[in-house]
This record gives C-alpha cells, sequence and structure tokens, in this order.
C-alpha cells in the first residue's frame, strides 16, 4: 500500500473574528498522487491549502484543531521551513507569488536559505532547465514574461529542493487555454515520477484522467471522492471536465447594424499587424488567442492607451474597461460614491445595486468587498456609463460555476445598450456569451465570424490549435 | 571604457555614512563632496543619463532655493529645498540599487554586513518596493483616464485621495503576498544562508570606500 504523505483527522480551523473556515475535515493524500481539491468561491478551499503548506497557523490567525500529519510527523511540531523543504507551493498570484525579480535568483532563492553550496546550485539549475526546457527564461527580469513562462518559473522554484509535494492553488486562472493543457501533461509527468500532487482550481478540464482523489469543499465541510470517476458521476454542479462536450444555447440574436467602434489597417510595433475590425452596438464579440497573441494590445489600441504606427481607430468615446484586477479601478469612499463618479443619478444607481445584489453593501468601502462583489461593482458602473463601447479583460479567471454564469447573464444584459469586446480564455464563458468570435494569432485576425451550431467546430478547432501550438513550443525547448 | 562592478555593500554603506556626516563637517563642503563623488562613481559604473539626472535636479533644487529665500513669504519654500537638496546625491546612487542590481544580490550583500535576517529581508523588500510602486502607480493613472477621473488642483484632497487609497490597499495585499512568498521557500531557514551570486568585497570596493573616507576626513580639516 501506497504511503500517506498528508492525513487530515477532524481537522477545524475559524478565522478570527468570522464564521468561515473549515470543518471535519478528514482525508490522505496517498504518495505519488494527483489530487483535486474544488469546490465554489468561499467554499474553504485555499484555507485548506494555506493548513497544508503551514501558512495557517503561522501567518494567519484563528482557532486551529484536529490532526494534521506529514509523513506521519505532526505539523504542529514541524517548523515552517522543515516543512517547505520538503512541500513546494506555486500560488495563484502571478505577480506576487515571486520574492524577487530575476528568474535564476528566484529559483535559487530557496537553495540559498537553506544553505546549498554555489556548486548545487549551478548543478541544480541545470537539472531545473533540462527538465521544465528553460533555457531561454534564465536570468530574465520577471516582470518581462508572460503568464505561462512566469508559470514555469513557479513551478521550477517549487521543486528546486527536490520536494515530493506540490501544492498549486488555482494555477489555471491566469493561463490561456494552451498554457493550462500543457501545464496538465506537465502534472501527469511529475505525477509519473512520483510527486504527490495537490491541485486547488475551479476549472480542472486540464487534469482529465489524470486524478486520483477529488476533495469537494461544500461550505467548509469535506466530501471525498476515491476517484475522478466517482466524482463525475456525483452530479456536482461544477465546471465541466469536457469542455468541448457543453450544450449549451447560442448567444447569438440579432444584431443592430450601428458601429459603434471600427479599426481600419491598424498595425502596432511587432504586435498588430494589420488589424480591420468593426464591433456593432448590440453584440459581443470575444477575441480569443494564445497569451502574446496581441489580444490586450489590441484593447488598448481602441482605448486609445497605445498610438497605432499606422492606421485608424475610429471610435466616438474612449470605450469603459473593465480590468482584471478591480483594486486599480476602484477610486470611492463607498459603493454608492463610486458609482455617482460614474453617473450623478442616486435612483438609477440603486436600481442597479439592487439588481446586481449589491444594495445591502452599498455603505461599504470599495475594498471591503469579496473579490465577486468587486467584479459586480465593476458591472455595476459599466451599466450606468454611458458608452458604446464596453470591454472586458478576463472578467471570469478565478470564477466558480455559479459567479461565471451570473458574470454571464449581466453581460448579457450590457448588450442592449453598448458594442462589447471581451478577451477571454474561459471556453464555458464563451458559450455562454459569444454572438462572434475573433481570433487572434500573432498579431493577425486569423478567424471572425459569428458563432452558432454551424461554426462551433470552428471555435472547437481554434481551441485545439491553441493548445498543440503550446505543446509544439515545449517539444522545441 | 567597462562599466565597473561594485559590490552593492559599498553603495550602502556610502548611503548610511554621507548622511549622518552632515552632523560632524561643514555642510556646504560635504555638499560639494558628495556631488562629486557621486558623479565620478556614476562614471565609474557608466551611468551617465543618471549622473545628468543628478545634475539637473540639483541645478533645478538650487535654482528654486535662490529664486524664494528672497521673495518674502516664500522662504519657508527656499529652506525646504536646501534641506532637500542635500539627500539628491546620496538618492542618485541609492536609485542604481535598485535599478542595477537584483534582490537577491542585495540580500547577499547585506547578509555580509551581519545585521538581523528580519532587518536584511525588510531593506530588501522596501528598496524593491519602489519600481512595483511606480508600476502600480502607472496602472492606476491609467486606470483614471478610462473612468474619466480627473487629477484637479481644485479640490487637492480628493484628486489626490484617488492615487493614494488603491495603492495603499495594494500594499497592504502585496504585503501580505510576498510574506507567504518568502516563507514558503524558506526564509526563516536557521541555517548560515549562501549566496548564488557572492558578492565579495573587491580591491575596487576597498578603494572606493577609502576615497571617500579620505574625502570625509578632508571635511573635518577644512573646518
Amino acid at each position: 500500500m501506497a504511503l500517506n504523505v498528508i492525513t487530515a483527522d477532524n481537522l477545524n480551523f475559524k478565522y478570527e473574528e468570522s464564521t468561515e473556515g473549515i470543518y471535519d475535515v478528514s482525508f490522505n493524500v496517498e504518495e505519488g498522487s494527483v489530487v483535486l481539491l474544488t469546490g465554489n468561491s468561499g467554499s474553504g478551499k485555499s484555507t485548506l491549502l494555506k493548513c497544508l503548506n503551514g501558512l495557517i497557523p503561522f501567518v494567519t490567525d484563528g482557532e486551529l484543531s484536529g490532526d494534521l500529519l506529514f509523513t506521519g510527523d505532526k505539523y504542529s511540531e514541524l517548523k515552517m521551513h522543515k516543512l517547505n523543504k520538503s512541500i513546494g507551493s506555486v500560488f495563484q498570484n502571478p505577480r506576487s507569488q515571486f520574492f524577487t525579480d530575476n528568474t535564476t535568483a528566484e529559483i535559487v532563492f530557496p537553495l540559498e536559505n537553506y544553505g546549498y553550496s554555489k556548486a548545487e546550485m549551478v548543478k541544480r539549475i541545470d537539472e531545473l532547465k533540462e527538465e521544465f526546457g528553460l533555457s531561454e527564461l534564465l536570468d530574465r527580469d520577471i516582470y518581462t514574461l508572460s503568464s505561462g513562462e512566469r508559470q514555469m518559473i513557479a513551478l521550477a522554484c517549487s521543486v528546486s529542493m527536490k520536494q515530493k509535494v506540490l501544492l498549486f492553488d488555482e494555477p489555471s486562472a491566469n493561463l490561456d487555454y494552451g498554457n493550462a493543457m500543457k501545464l496538465g501533461k506537465i502534472i501527469q509527468k511529475l505525477k509519473e515520477e512520483g510527486y504527490s500532487i495537490i491541485v486547488a482550481d475551479h476549472r480542472f478540464y486540464y487534469l482529465n484522467g489524470i486524478i486520483d482523489k477529488v476533495l469537494f469543499m461544500d461550505h467548509g465541510k469535506l466530501k471525498v471522492c476515491d476517484s475522478e470517476e466517482e466524482f463525475k458521476n456525483g452530479a456536482y454542479d461544477t465546471r465541466s471536465f469536457d469542455i468541448f462536450k457543453l450544450d449549451i444555447p447560442f448567444a447569438h440574436s440579432e444584431i443592430k447594424s450601428e458601429v459603434v467602434a471600427k479599426l481600419e489597417n491598424v498595425s502596432y510595433k511587432n504586435i498588430l499587424h494589420d488589424i480591420n475590425l468593426k464591433l456593432n452596438k448590440g453584440e459581443i464579440a470575444v477575441l480569443v488567442g494564445n497569451n502574446g497573441a496581441g489580444k490586450t494590445t489590441l484593447a488598448k489600441a481602441m482605448c486609445e492607451s497605445i498610438k497605432p504606427e499606422s492606421g485608424k481607430v475610429d471610435i466616438k468615446d474612449v470605450p469603459f474597461f473593465i480590468m482584471q484586477d478591480p483594486d486599480y479601478q476602484l477610486f470611492g469612499t463607498s459603493v454608492i460614491n463610486e458609482l455617482s463618479l460614474v453617473k450623478d443619478d442616486i435612483k438609477e444607481i440603486k436600481e442597479c445595486l439592487d439588481y446586481l445584489g449589491l444594495l445591502p453593501y452599498r455603505h461599504k468601502h470599495p475594498f471591503a468587498l469579496s473579490g465577486g462583489q468587486k467584479q459586480r461593482l465593476q458591472i455595476a458602473m459599466a451599466m450606468l456609463c454611458d458608452r458604446d463601447v464596453i470591454i472586458f479583460d478576463e472578467p471570469t479567471s478565478g470564477l466558480d460555476i455559479y459567479s461565471m454564469k451570473s458574470v454571464s447573464e449581466e453581460i448579457l444584459k450590457l448588450k442592449e445598450k453598448a458594442g462589447i469586446l471581451v478577451i477571454s480564455h474561459d471556453y464555458e464563458f464563451i458559450r455562454h456569451i459569444a454572438d462572434r468570435i475573433v481570433y487572434l494569432e500573432d498579431g493577425k485576425i486569423a478567424e471572425d465570424f459569428y458563432l452558432d451550431e454551424n461554426t462551433l467546430s470552428k471555435l472547437n478547432h481554434i481551441f485545439i490549435k491553441m493548445q498543440e501550438d503550446r505543446c509544439n513550443e515545449k517539444n522545441q525547448d | 571604457m567597462k562599466a565597473l562592478k561594485i559590490n552593492p555593500i559599498v553603495i550602502i554603506l556610502i548611503n548610511i555614512i554621507a548622511p549622518t556626516m552632515y552632523i560632524f563637517i561643514s555642510g556646504r563642503y560635504l555638499q560639494i563632496y558628495l556631488v562629486s563623488f557621486a558623479t565620478c562613481l556614476l562614471v565609474l559604473m557608466g551611468r551617465f543619463k543618471r549622473i545628468l539626472a543628478l545634475w539637473i535636479v540639483y541645478a533645478l533644487m538650487f535654482f528654486g532655493y535662490y529664486f524664494s529665500i528672497n521673495v518674502e513669504g516664500l522662504k519657508f519654500v527656499g529652506l525646504f529645498l536646501i534641506v532637500l537638496v542635500q539627500a539628491v546625491p546620496c538618492l542618485a546612487l541609492a536609485s542604481i540599487l535598485i535599478t542595477k542590481y537584483n534582490s537577491a544580490q542585495l540580500l547577499s550583500s547585506l547578509e555580509t554586513l551581519h545585521v538581523p535576517r528580519i532587518l536584511v529581508v525588510a531593506v530588501t523588500i522596501t528598496l524593491k518596493y519602489i519600481p512595483t510602486f511606480k508600476r502600480e502607480f502607472g496602472y492606476i493613472l491609467e486606470s483614471m483616464r478610462l473612468r474619466g477621473i480627473k487629477f484637479t488642483w481644485k479640490r487637492p484632497i480628493k484628486s489626490f485621495q484617488y492615487f493614494i487609497v488603491p495603492q495603499l490597499f495594494r500594499c497592504a495585499a502585496l504585503a501580505e503576498e510576498v510574506t507567504a512568498a518568502g516563507l514558503v521557500k524558506g526564509i526563516d531557514a536557521p541555517v548560515k544562508r549562501t549566496s548564488f551570486y557572492e558578492e565579495k568585497v573587491t580591491a575596487l570596493d576597498i578603494s572606493i570606500l577609502t576615497v571617500f573616507a579620505v574625502g570625509l576626513i578632508g571635511g573635518f580639516i577644512w573646518r
């Protein structure tokens, strides 16, 4: 029988000044297995993960009880540095999971902390370079890397001391489809090499077929499924394993012929080449393409954040741009004040808050809201603004099925008054909202079509192609 | 000329020693000395743009001082500037710490000072937060433009609040995340930290510090 690397028995944790936490959690993780930890937002996934890497109770205060063992030793008797010599962590946030700003420095950082010699570090870097194909990524500024490249560095760091247990916190949240599938292949390879892996994520299509156990968190309680099949048959309302088999009605509706934004032969540096795009009122156009294809640059050109080197952007007013990270976009002192900066009409503001379920929070400071509430506040701003074009940048990264569906409904409502451009990697979400697909490849529009039953195969083909492109990259390394 | 590689510890030491010398040495001597010294050091490091910036900022602040010191009611601005200008050469050198060396190099060289690990980590994070601050500030400005919120001098406090509040919240979140990132990578391991970059103190570093010390001794004699 395989050794249990992690055993939890009746584990409880309650945050200070809050009723949230995890209750009666019991499970074990066998050596060399892949465990999916899933559940909706706020169900306690991150809390459990923090217990497993020792940040609870070391950094986060609260009441912890029950038993948690790592290869038979009690967590409470293990120091943080001892634990993390055996457990590697990959966090969600692409920016702040790094302690330094240089890729090589980051990989050797744990080795330095644990007093490895220079010769050992050089040897380990060579090994990691070989294993993860890092030759092009060493000694680079971390901030200049793409999200997929950053993920590779985070992964290399987490195994730099040959840790045999890996914890991933929402690794797919900031990855495009191709990179997520690539990550799935890497996890499979690590599993074959004997690593024990715990992945906490809402989306898990990239782990299809390689999961040994599923831990499903529901309001702080845990349900354990001992196989992938058992979880699949359990009819939990979650994101899908096989996204291409989804049966969702098409959003495509009648488009008004009023053009709200027009890009004519737009080129910018080596990023955009000869882009021609017309956006109509009443339509939702989804911009798809791998990271680095130029999607954000195209949106920036529409917002006049950058000036195209050639070509013309014809747009009446600056579009309303909804950023992926709401923290950069909130300036008000309360929810009502935030919206009054957009439109000073208290009646309309209240109606809008009521529609989005934010009315009870109207006097709260925007930064005191949860992530999902902040996003709804952004949508409220978009609803109130009188602009013809609204742009969303990855609105569903890190959202569970419920939040994703409600964001979809809200965006569908927005199209009544504006033309909407959405940048997204999220296939399920795209299927819910898209009237039209614009596929950007290497800075050029490779495909531009309305999505219906006849063109669905085209969309699927694009996603498969994006995955192949990423996997071929790896072979070249 | 090939740019010289100087151990960051030299710059850190100069930045610690130079400001404290204002207590002992004539301010005018020290100012002239520090500007000349910083200029020479930046030439050796091949940072010519930085020299230009140093001189322009220095000249502008002095111009501001001479202009305002003679105007009744603006004297306080002049006095304020003359205090600030003293920090300019040190800041020019300190900025090199942020742009030229990565966090790991700074950590390693600070460790050679044998100060507690917690202080080393705090100083490194603070220094490296400056470029992050700049980047985040850029995002916030761009976001204000897209939201149509303009900075206006008519309501300076309100406008200032737009810049600062999001930045403070980001800062708090980043602090927590960076702490977690450090901890899961063994920053608390009670072993002697090694260094991949091994910033050894070279003869060049010693010579620079010697020249710096001689200049300061000159200040005592000059008085």
